[in-house]
């Protein structure tokens, strides 16, 4: 299947890769600061600094207030208006809740107010929403009624919901496009500028046999470093891989070939290493946004809509996602199996046909 | 290059000359299946370059201009990655000994002097044990010792049967080590001939009789003939 020139080669890049330490630790990097992000990010909230002036003397006012103190989403200071006024400003509360004197009727709706500085009125706003539903339920406790309506949401196919199991086979394919295209694109602009691949062209190999001893070498790194990423996922994140490994160790590595034969592409485009960066920027960037790494392509404009399905990071996540949230299996024979496919056959043959490994004259 | 024409016998040294920019390094890397050739036909060993490259480059060996090599691999591992890409096992230290560098096994390329390069960079063109060696300016920026220790290895590739094409800038060298010269300029081979029929047609009045070396002999004499690398 490969030749012994090809295996030796590969061998000899996976050995310059695991000589340079640097590369393997920045490489490592990414994984755990990604997991720790999101391990650190997904705990409970801290609670709300609030503020509390009880001004009223009446029973319901105490009992109300002493609800708010038990509440947990909330911290609350009592003390007088002028004092949390001074601490509100200095940043220490984040709003102050304020009871008035007359606040004394059950029956007819008292009026409470809310004290905020403008300065932290987007922080306010977004815990508004806590702050009103925690008023509801201290004011029903208060008045002794039941809520009628309870809202439970169910996925049809009792799938993961949360957003990280949304996002991480998005994140996956997208580090797995800046691997690949780093790994074959940037090398080889360099190994061409110092005249690397000239001493080798001198001998009977041929591009195919450099381009498929750089896919077998990358995708021995690109495995590992996904491996650490995903094991790092399944134990700190709870990921759920509905589909099973093996199904999406095997997107990944279609997805790999997709992306390093695009590297070797943008490769030979670029003249220079000064001229790799921003072609390499202008590929990935766009599909960092269309192909539906953080939010579904179903959201975005119609019209941009046919476009975004078909890019090749689009196919991948979309691969990817089916195999880790919807069960897909990697042979299922649909759209995105079709779609990864195309462009399996698209990049290779565009890889080989513009392979260049002359110097390029400017 | 225009409408250029020549032969190399097997087992002849046969150099390249002329200025920057004549097409020497356009001519060989023609020959080496690297360039294009647009006109014409270029044949080595009875098979015609343009049609059978990768069969041509079974049985050549190249030095080229710049030595560079993949970073963090010893001159044992590169010697052995050009034997696989010939699909051959090599004994790199034998070849290593061949040109002087066994001590240097376990070197790294950029660790090397500039003549050990310009000897290494040769011993990765041997690795196939061609029938035809392609020099491209090989003792240029060498110092004296360095080039005439290469000289003699390149005499020795030569002896043991190797035909040997080379480009150069040193005329000295030229009239050493080539039993045949073209020399060229702007894309023309103007003249080519053994060195002695050249001097004779070109330059007939014989030098005034030198009483004494050159003044590389006293930098010999006073620095010693073995290699400082």
């Amino acid at each position: 299947m490969f030749t012994s020139a090809q295996l030796h080669l590969a061998k000899v890049f996976l050995k310059i890769f695991l000589r340079n330490r640097q590369s393997i630790f920045f490489s490592m990097l990414f994984p755990l600061i990604f997991t720790g992000v999101f391990f650190f990010s997904g705990g409970p909230s801290d609670p709300i600094k609030l503020g509390l002036v009880n001004m009223s003397q009446s029973d319901i006012a105490s009992q109300f207030s002493d609800l708010v103190i038990a509440e947990p989403s909330f911290k609350v200071t009592k003390g007088s208006l002028v004092e949390l006024k001074e601490e509100l400003i200095l940043g220490d509360q984040t709003a102050i809740i304020l009871i008035p004197e007359d606040f004394t009727f059950m029956e007819d709706s008292s009026q409470l107010s809310l004290i905020l500085d403008a300065s932290q009125v987007r922080q306010a706003s977004s815990i508004q929403e806590t702050l009103e539903n925690s008023l509801l339920a201290i004011e029903r406790d208060v008045r002794g009624i039941k809520p009628m309506f309870n809202l439970v949401v169910e996925d049809v196919q009792a799938r993961p919901q949360r957003y990280i199991d949304f996002l991480l086979p998005g994140i996956l394919a997208y580090m797995l496009m800046n691997l690949c295209i780093a790994g074959s694109g940037f090398n080889i602009v360099e190994y061409r500028r110092r005249g690397i691949l000239k001493r080798l062209f001198v001998t009977p190999i041929q591009p195919k046999d450099f381009i498929v001893a750089i896919i077998l070498s990358r995708m021995v790194i690109v495995l590992a470093q996904i491996s650490v990423m995903l094991g790092l996922a399944i134990m700190l994140l709870d990921i759920n891989v509905v589909g099973g490994l093996p199904s999406l160790y095997g997107m990944v590595i279609l997805g790999t070939f997709i992306f390093l034969c695009i590297g070797f592409f943008l490769g030979s485009l670029a003249k220079t290493q000064e001229a790799i960066q921003p072609i390499v920027a202008l590929t990935s960037f766009p599909q960092l946004i269309l192909s539906g790494v953080f939010f579904p392509i179903s959201s975005m404009h119609e019209f941009i809509q046919p476009i975004a399905h078909v890019l090749p990071l689009s196919v991948v996540v979309s691969g990817l996602r089916g195999i880790t949230n919807d069960g897909m299996a990697l042979l299922t024979l649909n759209s995105t199996t079709v779609g990864v496919g195309i462009w399996m056959a698209i990049s290779f043959l565009v890889a080989i046909k513009y392979f260049v490994w002359k110097e390029v004259a400017n | 290059m225009d409408s250029i024409s020549f032969n190399i016998k097997a087992g002849e040294v046969y150099g390249l000359l002329g200025p920057n920019g004549a097409g020497k390094t356009s001519t060989l890397e023609m020959l080496e299946g690297m360039n294009d050739i647009d006109g014409g036909s270029a044949i080595i060993n009875g098979m015609d370059v343009s049609q059978n490259s990768y069969e041509v480059k079974k049985i050549i060996g190249v030095q080229l201009q710049a030595n560079e090599y993949f970073d963090r691999l010893n001159l044992i591992e590169l010697l052995i990655l050009f034997g696989k890409l010939y699909s051959q096992e090599i004994d790199p230290i034998t070849l290593l000994e061949g040109v002087n560098l066994a001590e240097k096994a376990n070197a790294k390329p950029e660790e090397l002097s500039g003549g050990q390069k310009q000897r290494f960079s040769i011993a990765c063109a041997l690795v196939n044990n061609p029938k035809v060696l392609f020099l491209d300016e090989p003792t240029t920026g060498l110092d004296p010792q360095a080039k005439r220790n290469l000289w003699q290895l390149i005499k020795d590739l030569n002896s043991d049967g190797m035909t040997i094409v080379l480009t150069t800038h040193n005329m000295e060298e030229a009239e050493y080590l080539c039993d045949r010269i073209a020399i060229m300029d702007q894309g023309k081979i103007v003249a080519e001939d053994t060195p002695q029929n050249l001097i004779l047609k070109y330059a007939p009045e014989p030098p005034q009789a030198a009483l004494h070396g050159n003044i590389e002999d006293v930098f010999l004499v006073l620095t010693g003939h073995e290699l400082r690398d």
